[in-house]
């Protein structure tokens, strides 16, 4: 008996040996966050995507987290601060500066190198995610702007093609106005988006918030150059006009991007500078989506557009090699055909005819916010808008203002070139 | 025999007792305070832990410089931050803003409150169910009223705005929320709307509790109804009133969600108060230090008025 007993128990010390069999090492786990919109077919294209990556990769798993973008910015810089950060997450294009400033984000060029298919992302793309010669995170999509338009709203007012130039935008949407009723063209006044289409129709008018000076650091060069002050006053008497000339309904002044889309998308008014994703509001809107038309944005002195490159952040950590692992398996283009077809990164995805191609066209003529910490600049840029729109007051003084302001949170960073 | 000092806890033992009997006796309270201690130590720990610590972090942030992006920020500051969040533009507005917001609300909920306390407090048919159905702004999670509320004050589909334009009130609809003469009290009568139910049941539990004699004496005395309010009512309701008003000043004047949610301090900075500024120098500057001088200074001036009600109190019970 004591025997068996003695036979039984050294079985049972071996069992768990026996029954796991060969030694095997623990899968890496890349905690991934996300904010996409569970609902929607790219989300699910990239859940199955990240599911057959699993299955290509058992020795690694992807934990991914929804974050909405609007709680995505303060859950990251606190989680990077805390040291607990994710391995990889979206972002914007705003918040490259701040994390490259942390140290937090990683260097990507040596894997870069050994990348094949690096030469099939646009090469503005890779230049506006490199700083000081290194690439420091890589594009997830790209979010173009262009000029949508209700093309019966244009034919209802007698009107054959969308604007080109700024002149034409306000003529044609004073117009729209007074034929139709409607405002003729839609702008946001707060929120992410006001300092998007602000910086957007800088760049059109040709001047930058902050240039990169000879010592590296930056500056808002408006004061000491009188023409570039000029062109950005000019920007800010274009919004001026565009609500003194009934052009954009008033309550503009204090849209949101919802308000912006989802007017747009109900037919409120006829021509909004928006992105592919409004392709979306076709299933939800079927009728008013129905005549929307796509056009090059109107341009100032130049054609520009914002040229959003939403990040795939890959950070500092234990797992660079399985992340970046990750990263190029969700760039190469069977993925990307499948999860963003209108707005890939890559040369080689251009999407369908209306909501692909038209903005896919407008890469070259792209501005992007530049690499800074951007701190109060987009708050003080909501602060100008809001100043022209709201108070009335004169775009020469706001513009002026808006200079210091953006040195004064250069200063405050420690990035101003003095 | 033994008399006990309840204040102290201590024992005072008669002289003719014997020495060895009175030690014990001694011995005795000391160990219903070891024991005392030891069931009060977790949530002396617990409140170490979750406040006390925190709180000398904010404190010890506030003089020194931090930020949360750039490690290589540091060293004493001594009394920069401070400086520097008074010299700061938005300060005087944020705190402008802060006690407009701050004293409207409160005056407001308390007004409210009494009178659909008053209301509630009369026999009337289906009282029962005017009583539940009263708390529910209360109980609806503040960001989910104030998504609410901007959706009904939308200018575009909001049902306010589109009410208000069939009745004939407004010729158009108005932007409440984005207009910065508006703004303000836009949000604070909001506020009013969500936290007005938490007086009404506190004012109606005091009330319930006043004697009917009193009323029956005081009219027998001839005193009429508005007589019966400031002479019977109202002392009665103080005491509940002084602590409501009391802990509505702090969690108002501190409050940032409600705010946030509507209006994110906009439009122009219109509804800017101190506890979004707290917020926009954190995590839209970085700047630790500035944040925790500002909330220091507002922790201050939040204990002053604690302080105040505490010494209020104390001198009404020694009257």
């Amino acid at each position: 008996m004591a025997i068996f007993r003695r036979q039984l128990l050294a079985m049972a010390a071996l069992f768990p040996l026996l029954a796991a069999g060969p030694a095997r090492a623990e899968p890496t786990t890349l905690t991934y966050w996300v904010a996409w919109d569970p609902l929607q077919a790219e989300a699910k294209a990239a859940q199955a995507a990240i599911a057959e990556f699993e299955t290509a990769n058992p020795d690694i798993k992807v934990k991914t987290q929804v974050i909405a973008y609007d709680a995505l910015h303060d859950k990251l810089v606190t989680a990077l601060a805390g040291g607990d950060a994710p391995d990889i997450a979206w972002g914007l294009s705003e918040w490259f500066g701040e994390f490259n400033k942390m140290g937090v984000l990683a260097d990507l060029s040596a894997h870069a190198k050994a990348w094949p298919d690096l030469g099939a992302l646009y090469p503005n793309v890779v230049r506006n995610l490199t700083i000081d010669g290194k690439l420091r995170a890589l594009p997830n999509y790209l979010g173009l702007r262009a000029l949508l338009y209700h093309a019966d709203m244009l034919k209802a007012a007698g009107i054959e093609a969308p604007p080109k130039t700024w002149d034409e935008l306000v003529q044609t949407s004073a117009a729209i106005q007074a034929k139709t009723g409607k405002p003729g063209f839609g702008i946001v006044g707060k929120g992410a988006r006001a300092p998007q289409e602000f910086i957007t129709c800088l760049g059109q008018n040709g001047v930058e918030i902050a240039k990169r000076m000879p010592d590296g650091k930056y500056r808002n060069t408006w004061a000491e150059a009188p023409e570039e002050l000029e062109r950005a006053t000019g920007v800010l008497a274009l919004y001026g006009r565009l609500l003194s000339e009934k052009a954009i309904p008033p309550q503009s002044a204090n849209w949101g991007w919802e308000d912006e889309d989802t007017n747009f998308a109900l037919g409120q008014y006829a021509m909004v500078m928006n992105g592919s994703w409004m392709k979306g509001r076709i299933d939800q809107h079927p009728v008013t989506m129905r005549d929307v038309a796509v056009a090059p944005p109107p341009a100032g002195r130049t054609a520009a557009t914002f040229f959003e490159i939403a990040p795939l952040y890959l950070f500092n950590g234990k797992h660079v090699d399985a992340t970046w692992k990750l990263a190029t398996f969700l760039l190469s283009r069977d993925v990307q055909a499948k999860v963003f077809p209108d707005r890939s990164p890559r040369s080689d995805v251009t999407g369908d005819p209306v909501w692909g191609k038209p903005f896919t066209d407008l890469v070259p003529v792209g501005i992007a916010f530049p690499p800074i910490v951007l701190g109060s600049i987009p708050r003080d840029m909501e602060t100008a808008l809001g100043r022209v729109l709201l108070k009335g007051e004169k775009p020469a003084a706001v513009a002026a203002w808006l200079a210091q302001a953006i040195n004064k949170s250069l200063k405050r960073s420690g990035q101003l070139s003095e | 025999m033994t008399t006990m000092d309840m204040a102290t806890g201590s024992i005072a033992s008669r002289p003719q007792a014997g020495i060895g009997r009175a030690a014990r006796r001694v011995l005795w309270p000391s160990a219903r305070v070891r024991a005392a201690c030891a069931f009060l130590a977790p949530v002396a720990v617990l409140v170490a832990a979750l406040i006390a610590v925190p709180l000398a972090g904010v404190l010890w942030q506030s003089l020194h410089h931090a930020s949360l992006i750039d490690a290589a920020v540091g060293g004493f500051a001594g009394l920069d931050n401070f400086r520097m969040v008074l010299d700061d533009e938005h300060f005087v507005p944020a705190l402008t803003h802060t006690l407009v917001w701050t004293v409207l609300s409160v005056a407001g909920e308390y007004a409210c409150g009494l009178a659909t306390a008053l209301a509630l407090a009369q026999p009337f048919r289906g009282r029962a169910l005017v009583r539940g159905l009263i708390i529910l702004p209360w109980v609806i999670p503040i960001a989910i009223a104030g998504v609410n509320w901007a959706w009904l004050l939308n200018p575009d589909y909001g049902v306010l705005n589109a009410w208000l334009v069939r009745m004939g009130v407004l010729a158009a609809p108005f932007d409440w929320l984005g207009r910065s003469e508006t703004a303000l009290i836009t949000v604070t009568l909001v506020n009013v709307w969500r936290s007005f139910p938490f007086y009404t049941i506190s004012l109606l539990a005091a009330l319930t509790s006043i004697p009917d004699d009193l009323y029956e004496a005081a009219a027998l005395d001839g005193a009429g109804i508005v007589r019966r309010f400031f002479v019977i009512t109202l002392p009665h309701l103080r005491p509940v009133s002084l602590t409501l008003i009391v802990i509505h000043i702090i969690w108002t004047a501190i409050n940032f969600d409600f705010i946030w949610v509507m209006t994110q301090g906009g439009p122009l900075d219109a509804t800017e108060t101190l506890p979004i500024l707290i917020y926009r120098y954190a995590m839209q500057e970085f700047d630790v230090g500035l944040a925790c001088a500002l909330a220091t200074l507002s922790m201050a001036a939040m204990a002053m008025l604690f302080l105040v009600q505490a010494l209020l109190v104390r001198a009404r019970e020694a009257r």
